[in-house]
């Protein structure tokens, strides 16, 4: 809204008529997005400063902001929390880093060669989250799955690890199994933007005697800031969707829990919890500000770039 | 001036939407206040209209898990009622959260098939249930086994659950895999029990043999806990809550000593990858040599695989075995399963739903439906028909009913009973990563008593 | 100096040749153990030491994927007739025959996938258009809300759509799941960068010409952002095909499961019958695998086009 006032100032007429159009053609998307994510954001803020409890025992309480104080001493959340940015920090500049250097290294490939294999590193995606969890449970398996086999078999361990049970190495597996249907995407994006580099640049840097770190973070890099932001971007919202990860692996437990997983654990599991909704909602609430807070600050970077 | 017109009419549309959705909610969520209060009443006016269609939501108890021997059943109710009956199957690993969630939708099925500790202690406890005191005459009070009617009636004498079939919980071993080792002369294959004493020095030299773990201790969850509990109470005879079912008394220092018994023993892991349901499958595979999650229906069909009945996957025969304990007299885990009803403000479904409960668990068809569970019946007649011998012609069943008399106390109706087992496998899993077993007692026991 | 310089680069070279090829491998190992898996007979899969290739190749595990659960092939309901019929239940107004579950499973992720992808096509490239061209007042205020809104779990706001979806008498049905993957803006937003590299001549053209909006929007926008819309319709397909949460949370019947719920309900009850599971995974995956195939061309063209603008 800033930059409105630079603008040469448009006529009424105008004005409304650019405001009657633009509402028409977001109209259609404006009813599903406030309808199943604006407003349910509202009431969920609503929820979360009450008591309300799937049991209908008692007649609901607005009970202020009792729920966040309570979530500052719940050492079950704080570690979800923990957990949470773990894995984004993690996986986004893991996710960045190999992307580049997988792209960097196939780009000058043949052209079959090169969509083989942006199609193999691919294939985790399309997969699906269900498929590729319920494989990589029986791979990671204790007592009879391949990884421990292969493994042992190499003398690399000695015992089998027990890698979803073990809180040592739970959190790190599903970190890997995240990062390997998170690198399709951005291999993709870096193959193309290394191929739309300017290349006079390249060149000419290189007449000039520069070498090729230096070709590379003096002119490369910038060119492709835009598209490292946006992955930046889809890796951070795609971080942030590992629930069906937790839920079929390990079902939060072993060091793994999440705070996403935590708010279907609070709101659903049978335990004495179960159906605090009031309580679920605070998380909730919690999380989208810590999400809204990071989107902002990508975008004010991006925006600067 | 324009753009806050634009905005007012903005706003107000996603009121009226937010409006739509919250009034639109206030009229299909039935008030259950006002049901209950109804609810007698309308149980007295005898034979009320009654539904053409229900559902049924039924855990895998048995055979009642599988959809070829339920629809048989159901077809068969539809035949002589004509009420339709749709049946959901539900799995140990997510089930409670699907009901749940059916719950906050105003969704949830008519009927629900699982043990007390859900139907009555969570569900029933909570309001969501309806009250079968009706069906239960005092025949079917003589009928119906003391201790089984008594965990499905709430605190306040509702009758949450009818009880169909139980059984006591139970461990296995693989008889071949202990022959191998030597280790089949600590098995007393008469009685089918064994000394504390015995079981390590089995779990030793099973150990010493294949040189891998031969029993978990599981904890990825609460499916299953039955076994630990039982496993860690009879080693050294501690106990899980007083006889009052008023307080939690896993905090015993007897139950302490087990826990570090069994942690320090090298053959017996804690498993945080694995839940009941896991370990079976791993002891059926072979992976393991004993199984703590096992009971009469599993012997009949290991795995539920349909393999044959005691046999491994490879054909290794299987032998249940009660818990161990210092003197051989352990105490077994009761498992009782039945029927419920959800209140969902119907009576014309709830009378159709009490019907089907009274076809199922109070009638000529209760030998089908008990037979189906794999499981004895908790009664032993039902309107005449006798129960007690619809499994004579099945020597398994005649053999597990050594076991029966050492069933136990049927504890799991205990309040902040949810809470409890959270906090037991989560202590098992810290207990299993190395932290000092008398301190994670003591602060897990004293997070299942606080609620 | 030049020479050893032109070695070390051609060992790195090579280098990165091994390990792209090794790493080749692990991605597409978990799908060729899925593949392999679903056709092992039940030896190898209970078998203490894996097996690498099947022993002999076997559909066992397919026949009892399918006879496990059966659920008519089609139901047709009068809409909204769950909010009048009394019992809280849809009248179903045409029933297919009886049929192994995971066809209807099937055609009903298709349905939804396919649903969600149009929808969520014509309501972006609008909405990307308008916030691109259009100087509309409170577009800032909008946008902001779309980007913060972008990343956001859907966990977040479980429990007020679930109360939503049970007041619109949506429940259990694929529209409970289509429509809050229509409202995720991150399509809007994805429409909006594409839509920015119209040229603003063009349009105002078109304007002078006298041109309506919708035919300005339909004949000049449209096929201009032909190729966002290509990759934003994959990826739809795909993210609505996977989106394992709102499925588990919003349907209730067997008869109204996804591929990947049936699967993650078929793990939930035998957690070992890897040979089931494996067959329940490939028929999950394959169909989007080859759609993904046959596509990729215009997947890869959409996706860059959109990013490279960012």
């Amino acid at each position: 809204m800033a930059n409105k006032a630079s603008k040469p100032t448009m006529s009424r007429a105008l004005q409304r008529r650019e405001d009657v159009a633009g509402y028409l053609f977001m109209l259609p998307s404006l009813i599903f997005f406030l309808g199943f994510v604006v407003i349910p954001m509202f009431i969920c803020i609503g929820y979360s400063l009450t008591d309300a409890t799937m049991h209908q025992k008692a007649a609901t309480a607005f009970v202020g902001f009792s729920n966040f104080g309570k979530l500052l001493g719940d050492e079950v959340f704080l570690e979800a929390l923990k957990n949470t940015f773990i894995i984004v920090i993690v996986s986004v500049p893991a996710v960045a880093a190999f992307s580049l250097w997988v792209s960097s290294a196939i780009y000058k490939l043949k052209g079959p060669v090169l969509s083989a294999f942006r199609c193999i590193f691919y294939l985790p995606v399309v997969t699906g989250s269900v498929a590729v969890t319920v494989v990589w449970k029986w791979m990671f398996d204790n007592y009879t799955g391949i990884i421990n086999t292969v493994l042992s078999g190499a003398g690399l361990i000695e015992k089998n690890i027990n890698f979803l049970g073990d809180s040592r190495y739970a959190l790190w597996c599903i970190i890997l199994i995240l990062f390997t249907t998170s690198v399709g995407q951005p291999i993709v994006l870096y193959v193309s933007a290394l191929g739309n580099v300017d290349q006079s640049l390249v060149e000419a840097a290189q007449v000039d005697g520069a070498t090729n770190f230096q070709v590379f973070w003096k002119i490369k890099w910038p060119q492709m800031m835009p598209t490292t932001l946006y992955i930046l971007v889809i890796t951070t919202i795609n971080s942030f969707q590992c629930f069906a990860l937790i839920q079929l692996l390990t079902q939060g437990g072993s060091g793994t829990n999440t705070v996403m997983y935590y708010i279907y654990y609070t709101a659903f599991k049978l335990t004495e919890q179960a159906g605090h909704f009031g309580y679920a909602n605070a998380m909730g609430v919690v999380l989208a500000v810590f999400i809204a807070i990071l989107s902002a600050v990508q975008f004010k970077l991006a925006k600067e770039k | 001036m324009k753009r806050s017109k634009l905005m007012a009419l903005l706003l107000a549309g996603s009121m009226l939407l937010g409006l739509a959705a919250c009034g639109g909610g206030g009229t299909t969520t039935p008030a259950p206040e006002g049901s209950k209060a109804a609810e007698p009443a309308q149980s007295q006016a005898a034979e009320p209209s009654t539904a053409e269609s229900i559902t049924l939501w039924t855990y895998p108890i048995g055979n009642w898990g599988k959809e070829a021997e339920v629809k048989a059943m159901t077809d068969a109710f539809t035949a002589e009622t004509g009420i339709k009956v749709t049946v959901e199957y539900l799995a140990y690993a997510d089930g409670d959260d699907k009901v749940n969630s059916a719950l906050s939708a105003g969704n949830a099925p008519d009927l629900i098939m699982e043990g007390p500790e859900r139907l009555v202690a969570n569900w029933g406890a909570n309001g969501h249930m309806v009250p079968l005191n009706d069906l239960v005459d005092d025949t079917d009070k003589k009928e119906i086994n003391a201790a089984a009617m008594a965990a499905c009636t709430n605190t306040d004498g509702s009758i949450y659950e009818y009880p169909l079939v139980m059984t006591a919980h139970c461990m296995a071993v693989n008889l071949d895999a202990f022959k191998a080792a030597g280790a089949d002369q600590y098995l007393d294959l008469k009685t089918h029990t064994w000394t504390t004493e015995n079981f390590f020095k089995a779990v030793d030299a099973l150990y010493a043999h294949f040189g891998q773990t031969v029993g978990a201790v599981y904890c990825a969850g609460q499916g299953g806990d039955q076994g630990t509990r039982a496993l860690v109470n009879n080693l050294y005879g501690g106990t899980f809550t007083n006889a009052e079912h008023t307080a939690y008394t896993w905090d015993d220092p007897k139950n302490v000593q087990a826990l570090e018994k069994l942690r320090d023993t090298k053959g017996i892991e804690f498993d945080a990858s694995l839940a009941g349901g896991d370990e079976i499958a791993k002891f059926y595979q072979g992976a393991l040599k004993m199984a703590f999650c096992w009971n009469i229906a599993q012997q009949l069909d290991p795995n539920a695989a349909g393999t044959g009945s005691g046999k491994t996957v490879t054909g290794e025969e299987i032998a249940f075995m009660a818990f161990p304990s210092e003197d051989g007299n352990s105490k077994l885990q009761g498992g009782i399963w039945g029927f419920g009803i959800f209140d969902n403000g119907n009576e014309a479904k709830i009378a159709a739903a009490k019907q089907f409960i009274k076809y199922m668990c109070d009638s000529e068809h209760t030998a089908d439906a008990v037979k189906t569970a794999n499981y004895f019946a908790v009664r032993n007649t039902a309107e005449g028909n006798d129960l007690s011998n619809i499994w004579a012609d099945n020597p398994i069943m005649a053999e597990y009913n050594v076991l029966m008399p050492l069933l136990g106390d049927y504890y799991q109706v205990t309040t902040n009973w949810a809470q409890a087992r959270t906090s037991w496998w989560t202590m098992l899993q810290k207990v299993g990563e190395g932290a000092d077993v008398s301190e994670m007692v003591a602060q897990y026991a004293k997070e299942a008593i606080g609620g | 100096m030049k020479t050893s310089d032109q070695t070390l680069r051609r060992l790195y070279k090579v280098l990165s040749v091994l390990i792209l090829i090794l790493l080749a491998f692990l991605f597409i190992f978990p799908l060729y153990w899925i593949v392999t898996g679903a056709f092992k007979p039940a030896t190898d899969i209970y078998a203490m030491k894996p097996v690498w290739w099947p022993s002999e190749f076997t559909g066992e595990n397919f026949v009892k994927l399918l006879n496990k659960r059966s659920a008519p092939l089609f139901q047709l309901a009068i809409p909204f007739s769950a909010q009048f019929s009394g019992t809280g239940e849809p009248v179903y107004f045409l029933t297919g025959p009886t049929v192994p579950a995971a066809f209807r499973w099937l055609i009903n992720t298709v349905f939804m996938a396919v649903t969600a992808m149009i929808l969520t096509c014509i309501t972006a490239s609008m909405a990307g258009y308008a916030l691109a061209k259009k100087r509309f007042r409170g577009r800032g205020i909008l946008f902001s809300l779309i980007i913060c809104a972008m990343a956001l779990p859907k966990q977040v706001i479980l429990i007020p759509l679930l109360k939503e979806m049970s007041a619109l008498g949506m429940m259990n049905t694929l529209w409970a799941v289509i429509f809050p993957t229509v409202g995720w803006p991150f399509g809007v937003f994805l429409m909006k960068q594409f839509s920015e590299s119209i040229p603003g001549e063009i349009l105002e053209a078109a304007r002078v010409d006298g041109s309506s909006e919708i035919r300005t929007f339909a004949t000049i926008v449209v096929p201009m952002v032909k190729p966002g819309i290509g990759a934003l319709a994959i990826f739809t397909f795909i993210n609505s095909w996977n989106d394992y949460f709102l499925q588990l949370i919003m349907l209730t019947s067997g008869a109204n499961y996804t591929m990947p719920l049936g699967v993650a309900t078929l793990q939930a009850e035998t957690s070992v019958d890897m040979g089931l599971l494996m067959a329940g995974a490939s028929l999950a995956a394959l169909p989007i695998i080859i759609v993904f195939l046959i596509f990729q061309k215009y997947f890869t063209q959409g996706i860059t086009m959109g990013a490279v603008k960012g």
